[in-house]
Order: C-alpha cells, then structure tokens, then sequence
C-alpha cells in the first residue's frame, strides 16, 4: 500500500478533523517524508512571499487558526520553524498534518528543525506519551522522530520585497484611524488582527535620517514595536509627500529563518552547509546551538547562567547580517507576549505562533509575512476571501487618511519627549561604525491571532474543580 | 478595549479579575489573569533586577485579609521572586553542563562570561508577603490535618498560578496556589516545585490555615529537596510510571525528604 495522490488528501482531510492515521499510514507517510527531506540541504532556500510561523507546540486548534488567518496551504507558502510537539495535547495530529502537506505539496511549505524535534526532548515534554497512548506503542514515535534527523536546520528567503503595499483592510476599531500612515508611504511593517484588520502600520522615514526610522524600532529597553502605551506620538516624521528615497521595491537582502540563533562555530551560511545534521540533535556543537541559542541585551557572545547554551548580542547579529547579506534573521524557540519580538534595530526578530501557551498563558500569537520583491507584497487571495481583509492589490487609501506619512504612528516606544530617539541615535552611531548600516529590512506584515475557541476534550476546565487537597 | 497589538484583554485563558468570600471578619480573595506583557516585563526586570520567569502571572494574586485587624497575607509573584537568589552564588548547572562546557573551552576560551548571573531556577522560601502587626510568632501547634480531612463543604475554591519556567526545556519552576474555604476554616497551600532534570529536586510548601471562630492562624513552611538521581532510584524500584509521578510534586513528596520547617502561629482578636 500507498500513500501518494487520493489517500494522501485522504489523511490530510482526516487530520484536519484532528483524527490520528492508522499507523500503518504513519510509516509510509514518514518513509515519504524522510526521502523529500533527504534532498534538502541543511538550509532550505526558499522564495518570497512566504509566511514564516514560529512555534506550534501541539496547539492542533491553534494551528487550524493560523492556517485560517494565514491562508490554507497551498494558497500561501509557509515556513514554519520547528517546535511543532510537545506541551500541546495534539503534537501527533499537528506534526502528521505538517508531514502530509509537505509530501503534499513539497514546494508550498517548509519545516525547519526545533530544539524539540528531538527523541531526548519528545520523551520528556510530552510526545512521547502521546504517541504511546494514541496506539498503544511507541512505533509511531520511533517512525517520527526518524522524520526529525531528516528536517533541515534552516531556511533562507530570497526575493522579499524591502515595502509592503498596504492593505485596504479597514481599520480596525479601537484605532484613531487619523494616526494610520497613508497608504502611499513606504510602508516597512503592518500588524493585522485575525480579522485582517489594521492594527498597527510603520512608514519608513525618507528624510535625510532615513534609515533612523528603522532604529526607532528597536528601543532596546522596549521590546516588539507594539509599545504598550498607545500615546500620539506628537509630530514626528516628515511632511506628507516624504517617499523621496526612490523605488519602494528596494533590494533587500536575504532573511535567514532557524529556530534558536547564532553559533559562535558559524560565521556564515555556508558553514551551516557543512554539517551533518542526519541525527539525534547533540548537546553541543553548531547543530545544538542553532537549535537552542537566545539573543540577549549582551555584547558579544555569553554563556547561559544555566550551565550550557550560548546568548548573542546586537553586534553579533549585525555583523553576521552583514557578512552574509541579510537583512534580518527569523527565529522562534522563546514565548513573546505579543506573539512577536523585534530586537537589535530590526535586524532579527522572533516570532511565536502557539496562542495562550500550554492553555493557560494568555498570550497572542504571530506569523511574519514577506511579500515578493516586486510585487504587491504578497497579498495572495485568501482561500477564505470574505474574512481576511486584505484581498487585492488595491492601494485605496482606507482609513488612511490623515495620517500623511508620518512615521511611529501607533503603540509607538518612542515617547513625545523624544528620550529614546536620542538614546536611539547615540546607539546606532555606535553600532554603525565600520559596518555600515543595517541593510533595509524587508517589508514585514505581522497577523496577531488569539487561541481558537476549543473544544472541551482534555482541556483544562475554566473554572477550577475544588478539590481537598492537604 | 484592546492593547496596542490588538489583544483583547479578555483571552481565552482562563482567567478572571478579583473573586472573594468573607467569613466572620476575614476576607478571602483571587485575581487571576494572563501572563504579563512586553511592557510590564520590562519594568518588572528593572525592579527585580533579574529576568522574570518566561510566564510570570505578575498580576495574579491571593490574600487573605481580617477587616477587624487589619491583618492580611497576600501571595503574589513579584514579592515571590524578589527573594530569588540574584547573585548567582547558588546557581545550578544543568545536566550537561560540564561536557558542554569542555568542549566549549576547547573553542571558545574567549567566551567567558556568565551573563546576568542568579539562581535561573526561581527557587525561592517566599512564605507570603503578610502585616507584621500582630506577626507570626513560633509555635508547635500543627495544623489540625483531622479537621482538614473532614468532607465539609467548600464554599470557595481556586487555584491561581504565579509563575512557571520550563528552565530551557531543562525540567520545570512553578510557583502556584491553591485555596479552598469551608464554613468554619480554611486552608491555602503555596507551593514551590522545580524538577532540573538529572540534577535536582525541590518541593517548598507554605500552608495557612485559619480557624474562623478563634481567630486562629497557622502558618507552616516546608521545604523538600533531593538529587534527582536518588528519587529516580528509589522509583525504579516501584511499579510506578516514573516520568508521569516526576511531574507531580503530589506523589513526588514522598520520594523527596524535608530539609527545613517552620510552624509558625498567630491569633486575630
């Protein structure tokens, strides 16, 4: 038996319903997947527009509602980047569904390796168990974590578009519509709500301190450029007609997508290249620290307080960024409130897709959009139309109106007193001696989405079970 | 009503404001919400002078308070992890992390420093944050574990977490709270646990009981800790599944003995 064509959307379509595939299916489904995989180098290059995902931890619901706010595959191109089991209640149905789309339509998706695709993390945190309650052995596991030496280490997009053309998504309501940028500007990053409505928009500055606008963006005391205090930001920016820098399709370098970070054995790209990645994930070395590293408000390269596990910091980031070409790194692997974390001047970020972790966190989720240079920034119309709001390439200017490019517009860290501009300014001059600025980031459209209303199987009850507990 | 990025503040966590019973003069109360975000944390930090555990519940809360007194005990995450060790001077290693660390010497002799050193675990002896007028004063009255026992009515019952850290994928921190009132008493346990896998075991409860009537208030602490490597022993040599009671600070307790205890009492009048 087979599982090509028929009963491959077969299995797709009865996983979607979060129903596990007989074993047998499993096997064959994971031999398939292991041979795709096999091809691929340890850095998957993928072309924009794609949209990257961090995070899924098992949250099938969850997932389901990415794929609605996101578009089904293969409307929309993903990449996601590792951690799909564990502390969820249904990594075997979420990471099977991953497989089969991928074997599926092995062009339309990318999986990366998590520092949980591992047969040493899975038995602890949850998989495991899973898998042996689900049938009764632990062939399935075995037959996954099989499929995890195979995923690839990382993932580099070509071709984003450095501007976004904006959605004429309405506004959404809590937002003084007079303080979203005119659709005109030049418009860097967009957070849209699960209904697709704007949140949230950022014109790149065009004025003789151009590129100081994306450095506003990285207070480095703040955290996503959702600042938590939604104050005006007073008359900043220029005058209305600032998109003097040229072309809004600008070239932008490459995005390097890995679960963890850095690896002070990786100086570039090609170095990633190089290593055999075919096994169990190591406790040390570049494979292991590509999995688990963290960026921190550091210089340089640091050590873990926990004994093991490297941090970076700005510098190392910049330099990598620059040395390979980049003009941001993705990664996942640590929980953000805002489902997403801008840091170090926009030069990486991380995004974080499991909504309300492990059912009771309460945080939001993202996934990070890049459109193709050239294009209208990747507005591939949803299989669900009437409920995205974006749609189209039209550039109508919405609630747009008043706004006249200016910069920071909403939830903006940089305060009317103008404190952290200089504070911004004094860093950057540091930072960009001798390395010249950052590359222009690419366009970046974030959709913030909440956990999907679940159903009660195995769910934490809402209200506490009194219990006489001593 | 949304935060800048658009998250209601109403989630589907489970979560509510401020819940309360009263019960002859003592005010009994809860607030659980989600997670605290970007902002919050940041100013958190500033004050904690460490980075709060990756989910820090910093708005959740239990208190039990006697209106003729004035007398109160709260619970809450930030006086918890303000007696966290900042210094880093009883900072745990993970399992690995002598043969990551010789291999890392062999590389990277230049890569020395130990960031932002304190105890990562969030191991800490927070007995609640309570009025020192009256104070608790020594004793040896136990808390009457019989009348705890008795199946009478609970009339209010919650369970509120404070913060939890999966320490990396290295095990797990978890400082949360359980409370339940019945007619004439109550009890409220605080408890402590963290599991670093192949090191380390700790358990620390904080109990309080109050008898309504007498204005009685015991407050016990206990403090549990063993090496891993002892616990998963003696559980090998039962029929128990021995991942699933690792989890459990319940069945755990058993496995893991008492390094410290403090009884303490005081009477509200």
């Amino acid at each position: 038996m087979s599982i090509g064509g028929s009963d491959l959307d077969r299995a797709i379509a009865q996983l979607r319903a979060c129903r596990p595939i007989p074993e047998n299916q499993v096997r064959e489904l994971c031999y398939k997947a292991r041979e795709l995989l096999i091809e691929e180098g340890n850095v998957v290059g993928v072309d924009a527009p794609v949209t990257i995902c961090g995070d899924i931890h098992g949250q099938f619901h969850d997932l389901m509602e990415l794929f609605r706010v996101g578009g089904d595959v293969p409307d929309t191109n993903y990449l996601f980047m590792g951690d799909f089991v564990d502390r969820g209640f249904y990594s075997l149905e979420s990471f099977l569904l991953l497989l089969c789309l991928k074997v599926r339509y092995p062009d339309r998706i990318t999986l990366i390796r998590g520092n949980h695709e591992s047969r040493q993390i899975t038995t602890v945190y949850g998989f495991y168990d899973e898998c042996l309650r689900k049938y009764g052995s632990a062939n399935v596991w075995r037959y996954c974590c099989e499929v995890f030496d195979y995923l690839a280490l990382g993932a580099l997009v070509t071709g984003a578009a450095t501007s976004l053309t904006p959605t004429d998504g309405p506004i959404a309501e809590s937002i003084q519509s007079m303080d979203i940028p005119d659709a005109d500007c030049d418009i860097e990053i967009e957070t849209l709500n699960a209904n697709g409505e704007i949140m949230y928009r950022y014109a790149r500055n065009s004025d003789s301190h151009s590129t100081a606008a994306s450095q506003t963006n990285s207070n480095p005391a703040s955290s996503s450029p959702l600042g938590p205090t939604p104050s005006n930001t007073g008359p900043a920016g220029t005058g209305a007609t600032s998109s003097s820098n040229g072309s809004s399709k600008n070239e932008t370098g490459a995005v390097l997508c890995v679960h963890g970070g850095l690896s002070p054995l990786i100086d570039s790209i090609d170095k990633i290249r190089l290593l055999d990645r075919k096994q169990e994930v190591p406790h040390e070395g570049a494979m292991c620290d590509l999995l688990w590293s963290d960026p921190d408000e550091i210089d340089g390269w640091g050590l873990s307080p926990r004994g093991a596990g490297f941090l970076f910091g700005a510098d190392i980031v910049k330099h990598f960024n620059h040395r390979n070409d980049l003009s941001l790194i993705a990664r996942a692997h640590q929980l953000v409130m805002e489902g997403f974390k801008e840091m170090f001047e926009s030069t990486i970020v991380t995004v974080w897709s499991a909504p309300n972790y492990c059912y009771r966190c309460g945080n939001v989720a993202a996934i990070l959009e890049l459109g193709e240079d050239g294009s209208n920034a990747g507005f591939v119309p949803r299989s669900n139309g009437e409920r995205g709001g974006g749609g189209g390439g039209t550039t109508a200017s919405g609630g747009g109106a008043g706004g006249n490019g200016r910069g920071w517009v909403l939830g903006s860290n940089v305060g009317p007193n103008g404190a952290a501009i200089g504070e911004n300014r004094r860093l950057s001059s540091v930072l960009g001696d001798g390395m010249g600025r950052p590359r222009d980031g690419p366009g970046r459209r974030y959709r913030v989405f909440e956990a999907a209303p679940q159903d009660s199987r195995g769910m934490p009850a809402k209200k506490p079970v009194a219990e006489y507990f001593l | 009503m949304s935060t800048p990025n658009g998250a209601p503040v109403d989630t589907a966590a489970p979560s509510h404001a401020d819940t309360s019973i009263t019960k002859e003069g003592f005010r009994i109360s809860t607030r659980k919400l989600p997670i605290l975000k970007a902002g919050p944390i940041d100013e958190m930090t500033k004050k904690l002078g460490i980075a709060p555990p990756e989910m820090i519940f910093g708005d959740n809360l239990a208190r039990i308070e006697h209106a003729p007194t004035g007398w109160f005990i709260e619970f809450n995450a930030f006086d918890a992890l303000d007696r966290v060790d900042k210094t880093g001077e009883s900072m745990l290693k993970v399992s690995y992390s002598k043969e990551w660390q010789q291999n890392r010497q062999k590389q990277f002799e230049e890569i020395k420093e130990v960031v932002k050193p304190f105890d990562w675990s969030y191991s800490t002896d927070y007995k609640g944050t309570t009025s020192t007028n009256p104070a608790f004063q020594p004793t040896d009255t136990p808390i009457p574990l019989a009348l705890l026992k008795r199946p009478d009515p609970i009339q209010f019952f919650d369970d509120v977490m404070l913060y939890e850290d999966e320490l990396a994928d290295n095990g797990i921190a978890m400082l949360s709270c359980k409370i339940r009132v019945m007619p004439a008493r109550l009890l409220l346990l605080v408890r402590f646990f963290m599991r670093l896998d192949g090191v380390l075991f700790r358990i620390r409860d904080t109990r309080v009981f109050v008898e309504f009537a007498t204005g009685e208030v015991i407050r016990e602490y206990t403090a549990r800790e063993e090496k891993y490597e002892v616990v998963r022993k003696k559980l090998a040599g039962t029929r128990e599944d021995v991942l699933a009671i690792m989890r459990d600070p319940n069945p755990l307790q058993e496995y893991v003995p008492i390094v410290e205890k403090v009884l303490e009492k005081v009477v509200l009048k």
